[in-house]
């Protein structure tokens, strides 16, 4: 692998990890806002 | 010291000591913690020596690493069970309601720990010393020193997480974690000034080391107590 | 015995319609000015900037290995302090900070981890040794990731963040001990070329991109902070809604 191969891997690995993980991130704010709003829709029905 | 101050001491090393008793006590009566430990230690010596092959010289070059792996693993499997009489039988309330502080209480536990550790290395150094022909009588003095102050640091903070961890799921996996990254460096001061002793060193060479050491035991001698009531309370 | 009650309400959680559901204006601004700054620190760092006299071109692999695990300890400081301030105030606000910053540090400390290792590789020829420097990197990410277990075994998010805030303030402490030790016991690794008594030693035009790429990470780490902290935000509402139903009923 030349030197380049080896500056891409690591700013490739870099990248991904952090993208990777403001994506998770994302997903997991939605879900817990479906989830928020699912208990708060949930109102005047009374405890599950 | 003024009265007040004089008896706030006595009082503390009054309810540290009543908590250390109890610990021993009932490990004198059931001997299970300190036999266990004893037949760990026995048990990775003699693996070692299987793992690492016959050849004598490097066996000799390990021997300091291998002597504080057995006592480190020993000293882990006794810290794991040091909140365990408290944890099944739902004494942690009971400890809460003994008057005074939770200072200590850490201290008591602590103080146990270190006495089963220390005891347990005792033992341990002998049987080192013959299975892997090192003489170890004529550097008592300063091998006891590093033990102590090694056996100090990782007690220390192991009292501390092994409190944390005893309600945690897969605590046995956790409170290892949790501690050899911690206590780094009291492992790596405590092999290499046992590797210079051992050698034939004098204690002035592995100077940075020992202050190191004390450091370390000084450090969280002093922050342990003081966190140590954050993880008690419920 | 009892002068230690913990709040059961959080104000930042409750106050507001639907505070929480976007990224506000300043976590936008600062994501989209992140985003500007590392792009003009990777085109600066790999385009730009002449190569390494010693180490040729693999040396800009440091143009993000280094502010990348400089932005881990400012995380983990951060880590450190609300940690304190969140035993002392019981303020969950703190503890949301706590584990948003621990996690990104995390995430930045493997970052540093993998870059390290791969510079390396294109240095040395091996994917790993146990010199000063990556033996520290292994360790740091072993005791916050130790952390983010720690939470999330607890046997409720209380006692975790409880747990937590111990371990931080015992980790972080711990970390010069380890510098020493590390240090005193190997070094491969080049000695530091920044943080020496006399300066830097590195050509200066190199601290350019070095600089930018630190300046626009500390920016990522806030906007990614400000946004896992909204996420602590909402999970803290929906527990505290489960809460109120479960005293409803």
């Amino acid at each position: 692998m030349g030197s380049w191969g080896f500056i891409g891997l690591a700013y490739g690995v870099g990248s991904v990890a952090l993208l990777l993980y403001l994506i998770l991130l994302k997903r997991r704010l939605r879900d817990a806002r479906d989830e928020l709003a699912a208990l708060e829709g949930d109102g005047g029905r009374g405890s599950r | 010291m003024s009265a007040q101050a004089e008896g706030m001491v006595v009082g503390l090393l009054r309810r540290t000591w009543a908590m250390t008793w109890k610990d021993v006590t009932v490990e004198l009566r059931a001997r299970e913690r300190i036999n266990a430990m004893l037949f760990f230690a026995a048990l990775v010596l003699f693996i070692f020596n299987f793992a690492l092959g016959p050849d004598r010289e490097k066996l000799r070059e390990v021997a300091p690493g291998l002597l504080w792996l057995a006592f480190l693993f020993t000293g882990m499997l006794g810290l794991g069970r040091s909140f365990q009489a408290e944890r099944e039988n739902e004494c942690f309330e009971e400890l809460l309601l003994t008057p005074g502080d939770r200072e200590s209480i850490f201290f008591g536990k602590l103080a146990g720990n270190v006495l089963f550790m220390v005891t347990a290395e005792a033992l341990i150094l002998p049987l080192f010393g013959i299975l892997y022909n090192l003489d170890i009588w004529a550097y008592l003095p300063s091998l006891a020193l590093v033990a102590f102050l090694g056996t100090l640091g990782f007690s220390t903070l192991g009292t501390l997480l092994a409190a944390m961890t005893a309600h945690l799921r897969a605590r046995e996996v956790m409170l290892p974690l949790l501690l050899f990254p911690l206590t780094v460096p009291v492992i790596l001061g405590s092999v290499r000034a046992t590797e210079v002793i051992l050698a034939g060193g004098r204690l002035g060479e592995v100077g940075h080391w020992l202050k190191l050491l004390a450091g370390f035991d000084l450090i969280f001698l002093v922050v342990s107590p003081l966190v140590f009531e954050f993880v008690l309370e419920e | 015995m009892g002068e230690r009650t913990v709040a059961a309400s959080v104000p930042w959680a409750s106050e507001g319609g639907r505070a929480g559901a976007r990224p506000s204006l300043a976590a936008k601004a600062l994501g989209a000015a992140a985003v500007v700054v590392l792009a003009t620190g990777l085109y600066l760092g790999l385009a730009v900037v002449p190569p390494d006299a010693v180490q040729g071109e693999v040396q800009r692999i440091m143009y993000l290995h280094v502010p990348s695990i400089v932005t881990a300890y400012l995380a983990f400081f951060v880590v450190f302090c609300s940690s304190i301030l969140y035993l002392w105030k019981r303020d969950l606000r703190f503890d949301a900070v706590a584990v948003s910053s621990a996690e990104i540090g995390v995430v930045l400390t493997g970052i540093t981890l993998a870059t390290g290792s791969i510079w390396g590789k294109s240095t040395w020829g091996v994917w790993w040794t146990w010199d000063a420097r990556l033996t520290l990197t292994a360790i740091l990410f072993t005791i916050y990731v130790g952390y983010l277990m720690l939470r999330a075994f607890a046997e409720e998010p209380q006692a975790g963040a409880r747990y937590g805030a111990v371990l931080a303030i015992i980790g972080f402490l711990d970390i010069p001990l380890n510098h020493l030790a590390v240090q005193w016991w190997r070094t491969l690794h080049q000695p530091s070329s920044i943080l020496r008594p006399g300066g830097p030693s590195v050509a200066s035009v190199m601290l350019v991109p070095l600089a930018i790429n630190f300046a626009g990470l500390i920016l990522l780490y806030t906007y990614l902070l400000l946004e896992r902290i909204r996420l602590e935000r909402i999970r803290h509402r929906a527990a505290e809604t489960r809460l109120k139903r479960g005293r409803r009923g």
